[in-house]
């Protein structure tokens, strides 16, 4: 996956949002272009909702500007939304309407055509069969992807989606992955928050890692993965290693039930080997491990919050 | 709801006009027969002039108040939940979502509210006059000239004016409250307790009346009264010789209609919308 260099389709500045004396989002910049896909990674309460909530206007921010395609959300509200389709947590339509029916109201809504994508997209997510039935009595995976459907109603160069994968059996999740990848390779840009990290892994060209409202990680997964690399050493005077490691200057060694992580630049690991042998230590294998992104997000929320990002 | 509504208003003003046939035919045989009891009780004359109120010519007396007694609680039942469901369901924030504005989301419902309330009027009223004709048939009463069409469309206006600023009350506590419910009970205690308070005050002193007569019964009453030259529940009041002027009434109501309608806007804008609105 690459990232190129198309049309930013959503930026937002310096993005806050108080509830109060709660500071839900501080301070935030992001950027999404054409063709890429972007996950909003964070634990439950960091305020990716609440960002999204502000994209969309829902929520009017304390401080700072979001701009689709170049409109001011909060200036040029329904100008800026024509550009978006976009997808929330909680899937709502109206009950006693059908599948087929809840979307044509908001293709009403949008216009433009919008009305003729009904059907074809229904077929697209799955729900042909079933577009006639009533709302209430579709399934989880059916109100998502309803939800999905929605969003692309309007043709939309900017596609967010919050937590799509909600509900679905592991099928219907793959099918969701090979739609997010279709749609960026519809020249759109999609924000994608989720909590199923795998999902974000398989799909996302950048990732943006917030917590506590503040952006704590952004890039590649190669860029936010790279600096938590580390190296596995099965040892069996796991005090003394872990000494010699502190000597060289590495700050984070966690003890395993066969020896150390150590977490420190994957070029090292001769260094690493060296000092080891030097001081009579011999390693039954000194093993260089990339963290998932798992690995990664869950390092990086479980500390405190940086006043910067670590890379951008 | 809005089908199950207009068909409850159908029906109960038909059942109405049967069943005040019904009992009023049932006591002037009671009477006939001597079975019932002659002093203290009405006489035949007046059971017969009473039975009057259910021919076509009076529709616009007995027919409208009974469409508009319905009216008031089913409109402000329904303005509530019209609103108070899209926060329910979370269907607010997706139409929000999707590039829906909130002040064409006020509008919408405001209109939409206007013209059921005007549908509502119109069926009940047609339901009132077809009842009527029913029953005069079935009694053999004398239809005379009929409906006065203009007259009762004059009268149900009125009425239906009345329910506007209800309604809109129903809706902006439904707005505020994000709730059907909060709009429905809101709307109910005002339109019943409101009444009440007021029409007890002025009995106690008409003093009040200065005071009572700014809130929404007393100027309901007033024009409502005036919407018919000679029946109605208002012309029953005896406190009616104190209510307003019927101009200042349509007036008083149109602000308050405007006052709920404004508050609602400026709480819809200003909120953030979170999950269900």
């Amino acid at each position: 996956m690459t990232v190129q260099p198309h049309e930013v389709v959503l930026r937002s500045t310096g993005l806050v949002k108080r509830f109060g004396s709660i500071v839900a989002v501080d301070g935030l910049d992001l950027e999404v272009r054409r063709g890429e896909v972007v996950g909003l990674l964070g634990p439950n309460g960091a305020g990716k909702s609440t960002t999204i909530g502000m994209v969309l206007g829902l929520i009017t921010p304390t401080a700072g500007t979001a701009e689709v395609l170049g409109r001011d959300v909060r200036v040029r509200r329904e100008d800026a939304l024509a550009g978006v389709g976009a997808m929330l947590e909680v899937t709502s339509f109206y009950p006693y309407l059908s599948g087929r029916d809840n979307l044509a109201a908001i293709a009403i809504l949008r216009g433009g055509g919008a009305l003729a994508r009904v059907d074809p997209l229904l077929a697209r997510l799955g729900l042909a069969q079933r577009g006639g039935s009533k709302f209430r009595t579709y399934s989880l995976g059916m109100r998502q992807r309803l939800g999905i459907a929605s969003t692309l109603l309007g043709d939309p160069a900017l596609v967010i989606l919050d937590e799509p994968a909600n509900g679905l059996d592991p099928a219907g999740q793959r099918e969701i992955r090979e739609l997010i990848r279709e749609l960026a390779g519809e020249d759109r840009g999609v924000l994608l928050a989720s909590h199923l990290l795998h999902e974000v892994e398989q799909v996302c060209d950048r990732v943006l890692v917030i917590k506590k409202g503040k952006l704590i990680a952004s890039g590649t997964l190669a860029e936010v993965t790279r600096g938590a690399s580390y190296f596995e050493i099965v040892v069996d005077d796991k005090a003394r290693a872990a000494q010699i490691v502190r000597g060289l200057g590495v700050k984070e060694i966690r003890e395993t039930p066969t020896g150390l992580d150590v977490v420190t630049d994957p070029g090292r690991g001769a260094e690493l080997n060296r000092a080891l042998a030097s001081a009579g230590l011999y390693a039954s294998a000194i093993v260089p491990r990339a963290s998932s992104l798992e690995d990664v997000f869950m390092e990086l929320t479980e500390t405190e919050a940086p006043s910067a990002p670590t890379s951008s | 709801m809005p089908w199950i509504m207009l068909v409850l208003v159908v029906v109960a003003a038909f059942a109405i006009y049967f069943l005040i046939w019904a009992s009023t035919q049932a006591q002037i045989e009671l009477i006939r027969s001597g079975q019932a009891p002659q002093q203290g009780g009405p006489t035949i004359a007046q059971l017969q002039e009473t039975l009057l109120i259910v021919t076509p010519a009076r529709v616009q007396d007995f027919g409208v108040s009974v469409v508009a007694g319905f009216g008031s609680v089913m409109l402000i039942v329904f303005a509530a939940s019209h609103v108070g469901t899209e926060f329910g369901w979370g269907t607010f924030r997706t139409l929000l979502a999707h590039g829906a504005s909130r002040d064409g989301f006020l509008a919408s419902k405001a209109v939409s509210l206007v013209l059921y309330a005007v549908v509502f009027m119109i069926v009940g009223t047609a339901a009132a006059i077809a009842g009527s004709y029913a029953v005069s048939s079935v009694a053999g009463l004398s239809v005379g000239t009929g409906v006065d069409l203009a007259e009762v469309a004059r009268v149900a206006a009125k009425s239906g004016y009345t329910f506007l600023p209800y309604m809109a009350l129903a809706l902006a506590i439904a707005v505020w409250a994000k709730s059907a419910g909060a709009g429905i009970a809101a709307g109910l205690v005002v339109y019943f307790a409101e009444g009440l308070v007021a029409t007890l005050l002025v009995s106690l002193n008409r003093d009040y009346a200065q005071i009572v007569n700014w809130g929404l019964s007393r100027n309901a009453s007033a024009l409502t009264r005036t919407a018919s030259g000679q029946g109605g529940p208002a012309t029953q009041d005896p406190t009616a010789s104190t209510l307003p002027d019927p101009t200042q009434a349509a007036i008083v109501l149109a602000v308050y209609t405007v006052i709920f309608l404004a508050l609602a806007y400026w709480r819809l804008r200003s909120r953030d919308v979170t999950v269900g609105g």
